[in-house]
């Protein structure tokens, strides 16, 4: 269902590597030809075994759409109305995370590995007819890289502050050239592709106005796409309503062409409250239940006709983050915190168990390191791990000169009581209750915690700008591709969480970890790539800058009338161009 | 008379700069702004964030940005909203019908039930059916909406009489002019009976208090004396002076039309401003918020204002010469 256009791993083929649950991606074998497009692009993903056409498929989201400009979006309540419409040169399987072609129907990589060629695939129209050319995605990049556009895509293109360059070679090529390799461009190239006559004037009136362009007043026949569905209706505050768009440049296995679906429709709920009532209703065919409903769903399968599934653990974990920055706390703070054997210690001493069970009723995995175990590609088992043993922490802790007197509180080598706040955001229900185990756990090796959530504005102003913070449990998205969060993991970094923006590495490891990403950002082989990450993940389990506590599991439940269905990666389901109705009417 | 509307007129404008330049402040000083969520998103360069921040002028003097602001107001301008990059006017244009008909809905069925209630209970004081009308007022009046709202969709769900929140179904566009009507009457009933069930409780109360009050009166019982029939004395006499401190509340209710189901929306999931509002508030969207407070200070003097005039119309020792 989601495309995370902006995340994510390289690859053109991956085999050996892959988890043997992962298929190695089917070579086409076979081609069709529609009348108007000669090479359609043929969904592995889609048998065609039982397909029929017709039917209307509805989902729910939190909150309206942002934007109907899909390069100025930013928050998936404006991206997931939109991936329906646009398409980009390369997409993500959903079920492997590899690269696989879309709007370019192939790409070769020049010998010095800097310049990428993309042949476009011919005969694909945009929704009002017009045909897509490479001067489209010439226009598209233009507007990301002119002045004042507010994207996220510029920074994910911009190599050690260099814009990526490209040129139009003819109608149907484009090139992009890069300052140097970079291993992670397939995966940062499938920016959704925006029709150049119909944005072209307002791009020329600049930056800004073209921020104001296509917002959700446009009317939405105004809003053309190369995607499966053309977007019909926009009701502020209810719903999005889509039709099929009959000119799409896929096919299924059969050579039928895709989507199935004649309509699509996305309701707007206000609270996960209201769409899992709504899904229980009957009224929408999919919903991603949280940890702690599994059970219930489970019990109510037959009855409300659907399936939940046992999904794979999401990519993101919450953490906690002890402050090692001595512009930001005084010691004896900061001598704590950036001390290892304290650090470990404190991670050996966190119940995750506890956690998994209170927080998730169970249904999370603990976790070591920054890379989840439901990745297909970097997940590293092998790395140290903190079980929960006070015995260990205790012995940690007294290695480390720290004492503690009968039940009293826990002192350090100078004599001072350890004793420090720990922040999370209080909007957040589960952070909270993450923090009142950790408080618990660590309370037992004396340590005197006050736990003092507050709001997520104060939160980040400490972490980004005063730096005033002792221990704060927090989580940030990533995506397949760790390397797109240098923000994080150089020192440099904006978000280097546990000391932001440092000139030199305070230390040979976090001085390892940024050369190492600057290898990944270059390596295009993919076992290298892997190599460096899972050394990456090594590092981090060693030192422990942050403790990830667990990575929650996903369980979509779907309606039983909806066909081809698969679960992909962070329980993602099949998109809606490959789903069907097996029955013909809506329960 | 008039003189007194137009001075009342007048002063909304020194206040609405009072209460406007207040609130810009506690906005502005709260730690924190809309970037807040950008500059924790791994991808985003912290010159990127700097450069938005820069872009929609929250760099500049907290005065200098209200004095910005402030000059696009008296130009009929609020700003765009950041998150929407629309206008705040057309962000709010396109959903204040809606927020208006679930309030006038619910303030009719109100007042239609609180007013005979509340008489009932006066004329049968202590009687088994006003202590059990007095339980259920202070049942309703400290029922949280949020809590009422989330019983409301829930029972909405298990008895399957009442659509599940929302304002139309789906398929809405496709129904004939009266299906329409019909349809949004269907999504009126549960909202309309929780928001109106609220207001039901303080007003039937409010009624009784009154009406006990001046059935106390002297002149009641002269009137009863001269053998009036009880009817007479309770319609005629009793409930129109009774019924004065309830024209302070009518012009209270009516300036809270635009506001006073904020919280309703949010949890229902009512496509009024009121959903807007909340969050924008929560996520610092400066000008959304700002054209709001504007909006609802407006809207509570004027209701104000008109509950004066309506009082003087009643009540002749009213005089505002």
């Amino acid at each position: 269902m989601r495309r995370a256009w902006l995340t994510v791993l390289v690859v053109v083929v991956v085999l050996a590597l892959l988890a043997p649950s992962f298929a190695a991606p089917t070579q086409q074998q076979r081609r069709f030809t529609l009348p108007d497009i000669p090479n359609p692009k043929v969904d592995t993903h889609a048998t065609g075994e039982g397909a029929r056409y017709g039917g209307v498929f509805v989902t729910s989201q939190i909150s309206d759409p942002r934007t109907f400009n899909y390069i100025v979006a930013q928050e998936t309540s404006s991206t997931v109305p939109l991936s329906l419409v646009f398409s980009g040169l390369v997409d993500q399987d959903f079920v492997t995370g590899e690269i696989e072609p879309d709007l370019a129907e192939s790409w070769t990589l020049s010998p010095d590995r800097r310049t990428w060629t993309f042949r476009l695939r011919r005969g694909v129209k945009w929704h009002d007819g017009r045909p897509f050319t490479a001067a489209d995605v010439d226009f598209t990049f233009k507007a990301i890289f002119t002045e004042g556009v507010q994207t996220s895509y510029r920074d994910t293109l911009t190599y050690e502050g260099q814009p990526l360059r490209w040129r139009v070679v003819d109608e149907f090529t484009v090139q992009f050239i890069t300052p140097k390799p970079v291993g992670i461009f397939l995966r940062q190239i499938g920016v959704p592709i925006l029709p150049r006559h119909k944005l072209e004037a307002a791009l020329a009136r600049g930056g800004a106005e073209f921020n104001r362009t296509w917002s959700v007043a446009t009317p939405p026949r105004e809003i053309v796409g190369t995607g499966p569905f053309v977007m019909q209706r926009y009701t502020p505050g209810q719903r999005i309503e889509y039709v099929r768009w009959s000119g799409y440049y896929k096919v299924d296995q059969r050579g039928n062409r895709l989507p199935y679906l004649t309509r699509r429709v996305i309701l707007i709920v206000p609270n996960l409250d209201a769409a899992r009532l709504r899904f229980l209703a009957g009224e929408t065919d999919i919903y991603a239940a949280r940890p702690r409903e599994f059970a219930e769903f489970k019990a109510r399968e037959r009855e409300g006709n659907y399936t939940i599934y046992d999904g794979p653990e999401t990519f993101t974990s919450e953490f906690v983050a002890l402050n090692m920055n001595p512009r930001g706390i005084q010691p004896p703070k900061v001598t704590w915190f950036q001390d290892v054997r304290f650090r470990r210690a404190l991670n050996h001493a966190i119940d995750r168990n506890a956690i998994a069970q209170q927080v998730y009723a169970g249904r999370a995995t603990p976790a070591w390191g920054p890379v989840s175990s439901g990745h297909p590609l970097y997940y590293n088992p092998r790395l140290a791990q903190y079980p929960y043993d006070i015995n260990r922490a205790q012995q940690l802790l007294a290695e480390a000169g720290y004492r503690r007197e009968g039940t009293g509180p826990l002192r350090d080598p100078q004599g001072n009581t350890v004793a420090f706040v720990l922040a999370t955001n209080s909007e957040n229900t589960d952070r909270v209750a993450i923090g009142n185990i950790v408080r618990q756990d660590w309370q037992r090796l004396g340590v005197q915690v006050t736990f003092a959530p507050e709001a997520f504005n104060s939160l980040v102003g400490k972490l980004v700008g005063s730096f005033n913070w002792d221990a704060i449990i927090i989580g940030l998205t990533g995506g397949i591709e760790p390397g797109t969060g240098r923000n994080v993991w150089l020192c440099s970094g904006s978000l280097h969480l546990w000391w932001p923006r440092q000139e030199r590495c305070a230390t040979p490891w976090e001085q390892e970890i940024d050369r190492l990403f600057e290898q990944i950002a270059e390596e295009t082989d993919q076992a290298r790539r892997r190599q460096l990450y899972f050394r990456w993940q090594e590092l981090v389990a060693q030192n422990v800058p942050l403790m990830y506590f667990t990575y929650p599991k996903t369980q979509p439940a779907v309606r039983n009338t909806l066909g081809n269905i698969k679960i992909g990666l962070q329980g993602a389901v099949s998109p809606s161009e490959i789903l069907f109705y097996r029955a013909p009417v809506r329960r | 008379m008039l003189r007194h509307i137009v001075r009342r007129l007048l002063i909304l404008f020194p206040m609405l700069l009072g209460i406007t330049a207040v609130s810009f402040g506690v906005i502005q000083l709260a730690p924190g702004d809309f970037l807040d969520e950008m500059r924790l998103n791994p991808v985003v360069s912290a010159e990127t964030v700097e450069q938005m921040r820069r872009n929609f002028g929250l760099d500049r003097p907290i005065h200098i940005q209200y004095l910005k602001w402030l000059s696009n107001v008296v130009r009929g301008d609020f700003g765009y909203s950041f998150s929407f990059h629309v206008p705040v006017a057309w962000l709010l244009g396109s959903r204040w019908l809606n927020t208006i008909i679930l309030n006038i809905t619910a303030f009719v069925f109100a007042w239609i039930v609180a007013i005979p209630l509340g008489i009932h209970a006066a004329v049968r004081q202590y009687s088994w059916s006003d202590n059990s009308l007095t339980f259920i007022a202070l049942l309703g009046i400290s029922t949280p909406t949020f809590f009422s709202g989330l019983l409301g969709l829930y029972l909405a769900f298990k008895t399957g009489w009442l659509p599940i929140g929302g304002m139309t179904s789906l398929g809405f566009e496709d129904l004939s002019p009266i299906g329409k009507v019909l349809d949004v009457a269907h999504h009126l009933i549960l909202p309309t009976l929780i928001l109106g069930f609220l207001s039901v409780a303080g007003l039937m109360r409010q009624m009784r208090g009154n009406l006990l009050e001046v059935l106390r009166q002297d002149y009641v019982k002269t009137a009863r004396a001269k053998g009036l029939h009880n009817r007479v004395v309770l319609y005629k006499h009793a409930v129109r002076n009774a019924i004065n401190p309830l024209i302070t509340i009518f012009g209270f209710q009516l300036g809270a039309l635009l506001s006073g189901s904020a919280i309703l929306e949010n949890v229902i999931g009512w496509p009024g401003i009121g959903q807007l509002i909340v969050e924008a508030l929560f996520k610092k969207d400066l000008y959304v918020v700002m054209a709001a407070l504007v909006v609802g200070s407006v809207t509570l003097v004027l209701g104000n204002l008109v509950a004066d005039i309506l009082l003087a119309a009643v009540d002749p020792r009213i005089r505002y010469d």
